[in-house]
């Protein structure tokens, strides 16, 4: 394991980059090409089906994930996604049962998950510290084994995605439609549901609480703007999550930026986003 | 494309059977003891006035809702079970974000293909898609954004993917809803031509009382129960269908039967 991380730090190092010959560069760099194109292919289903607000619920979690570690004494590495998971499913769960719309349930639950995570944090002192962390991310600190994770979670996520992008696409459509066609609707949904909580949760370390559903949904929205096929917008995402998290992580360890690594890598996604904004309507305004 | 399966009109193999169905909405009873049937490879039409209950009929039908009753699929060698035939369907409205980046290839592989659609679509698929596209008559919407298409091009697109699932048994709810009488008709000749070469059985909704009488074999008139079923000539110009329903169905021409089964039975 060690050895492996050497050799790719090794080869990340060849890069004409000078902030790239610290080895914390080195291996922030590695989390983001994971990550970026990860939450960047997850967000075309999320921007499609409309669940961003569900993404931001199951971000938000992390304060009550990392509270409950602390006070039970377990390391918020095993809380954090435990509790993330139990949520996500909890509301799809309760979306099908119930009469509610989906963004009550998930304001319900996002509520309750929020204020649960103050409450713990409000009675424990040191939690302030693990806050802020959350909060902003802290990229520059990833470990080797939330990078073995996070490329273990890519792995399980682009085989899913390969297996049953088309079923989620039929499904995103007309549910009663694909279930009629023999599609076993339900069981998508959960392991969807579920992959998908995991990978905002691995992701919220690179950016932080308030800025991950932005790593999902920017670069996908600004694949929709510029595609016209479901193929072609999963691809343009991927190419924008890598494009924003590298340039991102470069600029923000420039000596004239100093920026945080997180918020960076927003920014340049928002900036390719407001691009194909121009781009989309420019297209639109020609075809007419 | 064709199957090879009994093709005859004659209505003496069942393919759906429905015994004292009761189906329950939350407090609301929507259908009461409702008995009728469907004849096997012909065109059954459903129909009734405003929240009679039809879509939730061929809701239940297609296992979307709980039922107290017997519902029950028969097939060639007149034997039921429960088994869910193969089912096409055609949804009054498809009610999707018309702003979603997908072509109409990519939505008929959506349900068919695994090979996920980022990975480009094969030819092969390519060409069976054309084909139905084709026998719709609407092949030149293949490459289009499936939210760019017109109501009564998206009503073929949906036809061409329910055909694709070759279906045993293919529910439409009102396909004419939305479509001009041109279309509407093309849609009714189309199927009938379908039917013929393929053998599934046909069930649909409709309002249109002169569609049903031109085309349907097997009618069922419904308002929370069955009132009436059988050959259109009959149901459809009873006085107390007239009574039950209100409607005017004096005017319409019901057309002469081509000869009837030379099968044995």
């Amino acid at each position: 394991m060690q050895t492996l991380m050497d050799l790719l730090c090794s080869w990340v190092s060849l890069l004409p980059f000078d902030c790239l010959q610290l080895r914390f560069m080195q291996e922030a760099f590695l989390c983001i090409l994971l990550c970026a194109p990860l939450a960047a292919a997850a967000g075309t289903q999320v921007v499609n089906f409309r669940m961003s607000f569900f993404s931001d619920a199951i971000g938000h979690s992390a304060f009550a994930g990392v509270a409950i570690g602390l006070i039970i004494g377990v390391s918020p590495d095993w809380t954090l996604p435990v509790l993330a998971l139990g949520i996500g499913l909890g509301i799809m769960a309760l979306k099908k049962c119930s009469s509610l719309s989906s963004d009550t349930v998930i304001g319900v639950f996002f509520s309750c998950v929020v204020a649960f995570g103050l409450a713990l944090a409000s009675r424990i002192p040191s939690m302030v510290k693990d806050t802020q962390v959350f909060l902003y991310g802290d990229i520059l600190t990833v470990s080797n084994r939330e990078i073995l994770t996070l490329f273990v979670l890519s792995v399980v996520f682009y085989g899913f995605e390969i297996f049953s992008y088309n079923r989620l696409i039929a499904i995103g459509i007309h549910e009663q439609l694909a279930r009629t066609h023999r599609i076993r609707v339900t069981w998508y949904q959960y392991i969807h549901v579920g992959l998908l909580t995991l990978v905002v949760v691995f992701c919220v370390k690179a950016v932080g609480v308030l800025l991950v559903t932005a790593l999902l949904i920017v670069p996908a929205a600004a694949a929709r703007n510029l595609s016209r096929s479901s193929g072609g917008m999963f691809w343009f995402s991927v190419l924008t999550g890598l494009i924003s998290g590298v340039a991102g992580l470069l600029i923000s360890a420039q000596d004239w930026a100093g920026t945080a690594a997180g918020a960076t890598i927003v920014l340049c996604a928002c900036l390719i986003f407001v691009i194909s904004l121009g781009t989309g309507l420019f297209k639109r305004k020609r075809k007419i | 494309m064709s199957h090879n399966v009994h093709q005859c009109c004659c209505g003496a193999h069942t393919a759906i059977r429905l015994e004292n169905l009761s189906v329950k909405l939350g407090s609301v009873q929507i259908l009461e003891g409702v008995t009728a049937s469907v004849p096997y490879g012909m065109c059954t039409a459903i129909v009734g006035p405003n929240g009679a209950g039809k879509t939730t009929l061929t809701r239940t039908i297609l296992g979307e809702l709980p039922y107290k009753g017997v519902l029950e699929f028969g097939d060639r060698e007149r034997s039921f079970s429960s088994r869910r035939p193969r089912f096409g369907y055609v949804p009054q409205k498809l009610n999707f974000d018309r702003d979603i980046p997908l072509t109409v290839l990519e939505f008929l592989a959506s349900g068919l293909v695994r090979r996920p659609v980022f990975f480009g679509i094969s030819r092969s698929f390519r060409m069976k898609a054309s084909e139905y596209l084709e026998s719709v008559e609407c092949l030149k919407v293949i490459d289009r954004r499936l939210g760019a298409l017109s109501g009564g091009e998206l009503q073929r697109v949906l036809l061409a993917q329910a055909l694709m699932q070759e279906p045993e048994i293919i529910v439409l709810d009102e396909p004419a809803a939305g479509v001009d009488f041109k279309g509407e008709q093309l849609c009714c000749e189309l199927l009938e031509k379908f039917r013929r070469e393929l053998g599934f059985t046909q069930l649909m909704i409709s309002h249109d009382l002169s569609m049903v009488a031109a085309h349907a074999s097997h009618v069922i008139c419904i308002n929370k129960k069955v009132y009436a079923e059988g050959d259109p000539a009959e149901v459809l110009t009873s006085d107390a269908l007239q009574a039950t329903f209100g409607l005017h169905v004096n005017g319409i021409v019901l057309p002469s039967r081509e000869g009837g089964c030379t099968c044995k039975h």
